[in-house]
């Protein structure tokens, strides 16, 4: 330790009060940056994981062609008129013929992580008198367990049960209530091209979303096929799941080289999510970085009344011959050490009130405790940005000091 | 062998309003002298004091002190000629009141770090001894008589040997035996180890016994 740090550890230590205020706000703005952003991210990550219970990273599917060819070309000389009445873009094909085939070229990417086919229909279920709309979702149920962790939201029965028999059907629990029915039951289906089966209820499906689970039916995607005669390789939905849903735009950019389906990613049809997952970021660490602030006025206001308090010894240390940067050195060593003991208490005391937080009660949807995250890259920002704010707050005050005349003081 | 030797040296105050406090003042003080300047309040002989021991530099003329010119010298460098040649004692002690009576001693001879830590302690020890403060090295510096602060500044500005003591009035405050003290060790100092001792004061007794007294009035030289 050479001699301005000892001064420093002097003037620090011979006020202990001063110290303990100024090292409490330090840690308590890192906590609260290491707070905020763990529950940011909690919240963020349990968002995106109740989205993607139902939804894939990357749909391909068979939309209308974007782009329409006119029927006639567009006429060159000015005295020709061009009419053309009730002209439609008409879907010559619907689903996707060849499913297996881009499923395999798929399951070659690296990237990607799972690949489930659907049949999707809507259709009419009846019992008895009670009839209801439902989406008819055919599944590979190995795949789409994979994907979804279906079988984790069947309340009654086995998912495994689609493959075991034909007449299967798991409804919806709001869709069973609608018409009536239980495990056990059995229920009428009629398509859209009239075609009548009888299904039997063998489970029950709950997916926390109402709306979901009001229209939903599975059956296997064979028995689908079927019921809407349909070639064996059809689908009317590829669902691909990759490595990384942030990088989901970037592999369905990928896929689309691949096939001339539409290749859609999650992003493409939720802006809602992602601006609402960025809208939190910001706020959190706008928060966060406000606390951090306040807390370098704090110490900045310390800092200030340390130097005016102590400004007859720095007029006596200047004339014993210490030069500015002795100064400087001096009370910016006090700041530094305020903030790296507030900071490394502040992680400390973050990590904490992680913990608290990560234990109490939420019990709404699938939570039972509010979301947190952990973080190191949160910890390491924060430990950061505390030190960096407090060495501007403690450089001020500390340049005022190593500019005092000593004339000026000493001679009063 | 001059210790100072200053040259038409003018000293303006512009605050409130434009003043000048110093009027072509010339001098030398031999090495080893012990000279006393007094004045009447307002005469500038503290002013004249804080030029000649560089903090203040806002002057006209020339001063050197020991053969350098510290005239137009930057502020660290003149903080590091201070450091080594001058030793400060003021009217009020102005010790620092969080440090031990031996730290105050030994900061400038830290901050020169011409020597190791424990050759500086024992020098400050032996410093506290000559000037009757045995018993005193650990104490707070805030802990102790206004007598025994005045002695602890003047070992602080003994500690690095410096050429030249200048004192802002060092007796100014002090009663008539610790006066005496004080006196005794300067003279003691310019008699046997060669320091050259510059002090304002208004004790007229104190500065009798001097070897040479620099009498200012309004500014100007009257005697030397």
């Amino acid at each position: 330790m050479n001699t301005n740090q000892r001064i420093a550890k002097v003037h620090l230590t011979s006020r202990f009060r001063q110290l303990l205020v100024a090292i409490l706000s330090v840690s308590f703005g890192i906590s609260m940056y290491i707070a905020m952003n763990s529950f940011m991210a909690g919240v963020n990550n349990i968002q995106t994981q109740i989205t993607f219970t139902a939804m894939a990273h990357i749909k391909i599917y068979n939309d209308l062609p974007a782009n329409v060819e006119p029927i006639l070309p567009i006429p060159k000389d000015s005295n020709t008129v061009l009419m053309v009445n009730n002209a439609r873009n008409i879907q010559y094909t619907q689903g996707i013929k060849n499913a297996d085939a881009i499923k395999n070229d798929i399951l070659n990417m690296p990237e990607i992580t799972g690949v489930a086919l659907q049949l999707n229909q809507n259709v009419f279920i009846r019992n008895g008198v009670s009839k209801t709309s439902a989406s008819l979702s055919g599944i590979e149920t190995v795949n789409e367990n994979a994907l979804f962790q279906t079988s984790e939201y069947i309340i009654e029965g086995d998912i495994s049960e689609l493959d075991k028999r034909s007449d299967g059907i798991i409804l919806g629990t709001g869709l069973a209530r609608t018409i009536g029915v239980n495990t056990g039951n059995t229920i009428s289906i009629t398509t859209s091209d009239d075609v009548s089966k009888t299904f039997k209820v063998i489970g029950l499906i709950e997916s926390g979303n109402k709306g979901a689970d009001k229209t939903r039916a599975l059956i296997s995607i064979q028995t689908a096929r079927q019921l809407f005669s349909k070639n064996k390789s059809y689908a009317t939905d590829v669902l691909v799941n990759t490595n990384n849903y942030n990088n989901a735009r970037l592999v369905s950019e990928k896929i689309s080289k691949l096939t001339d389906y539409k290749v859609e990613s999650w992003q493409e049809g939720n802006a809602q999510l992602v601006s609402s997952s960025l809208l939190r970021d910001i706020l959190a660490i706008a928060v966060s970085l406000t606390i951090l602030i306040v807390a370098g006025f704090g110490i900045y206001n310390i800092m200030n009344m340390t130097v005016n308090e102590k400004i007859k010894e720095i007029a006596i240390l200047k004339a014993m011959g210490f030069n500015g940067k002795d100064i400087i050195e001096i009370f910016l060593t006090q700041s530094v050490a305020i903030g790296l003991i507030g900071g490394l208490i502040g992680l400390v005391l973050g990590n904490i009130i992680v913990q608290i937080l990560d234990s109490v009660p939420f019990n709404i949807a699938t939570l039972t405790t509010l979301p947190v995250d952990y973080k190191l890259r949160d910890y390491i920002l924060a430990f950061l940005f505390g030190v960096i704010i407090t060495l501007i707050a403690g450089y001020l005050p500390s340049r005022k000091a190593s500019k005092v005349d000593p004339v000026e003081i000493l001679r009063g | 062998m001059k210790a100072i030797s200053i040259k038409n040296l003018n000293k303006y105050f512009h605050d409130p309003v434009e003043f000048q406090v110093l009027k072509d003042i010339s001098f030398d003080v031999n090495k080893g002298e012990f000279v006393s300047i007094i004045g009447k309040s307002g005469s500038g002989k503290s002013t004249l004091l804080y030029l000649l021991s560089t903090m203040d530099t806002k002057y006209d003329g020339n001063i050197i002190i020991n053969d350098t010119r510290v005239t137009g010298l930057k502020q660290n460098q003149l903080a590091k000629f201070r450091n080594e040649q001058i030793g400060f004692v003021f009217q009020f002690h102005f010790l620092l009141p969080e440090f031990t009576v031996l730290d105050n001693v030994m900061l400038p001879a830290l901050k020169l770090k011409k020597k190791s830590k424990d050759e500086i302690e024992a020098e400050a020890i032996e410093l506290l001894y000559l000037l009757g403060l045995k018993g005193q090295e650990h104490k707070k510096a805030s802990k102790i008589s206004g007598g025994q602060q005045q002695r602890v500044a003047i070992s602080r500005a003994l500690i690095n040997s410096p050429s030249i003591i200048m004192g802002d009035e060092p007796t100014g405050n002090l009663d008539s035996k610790n006066t005496q003290i004080v006196f005794d060790v300067f003279r003691e100092l310019a008699k046997e180890r060669g320091q050259t001792i510059i002090a304002v004061t208004h004790d007229d007794e104190f500065a009798a016994n001097c070897d040479r007294i620099i009498e200012l009035s309004d500014g100007k030289l009257i005697s030397q």
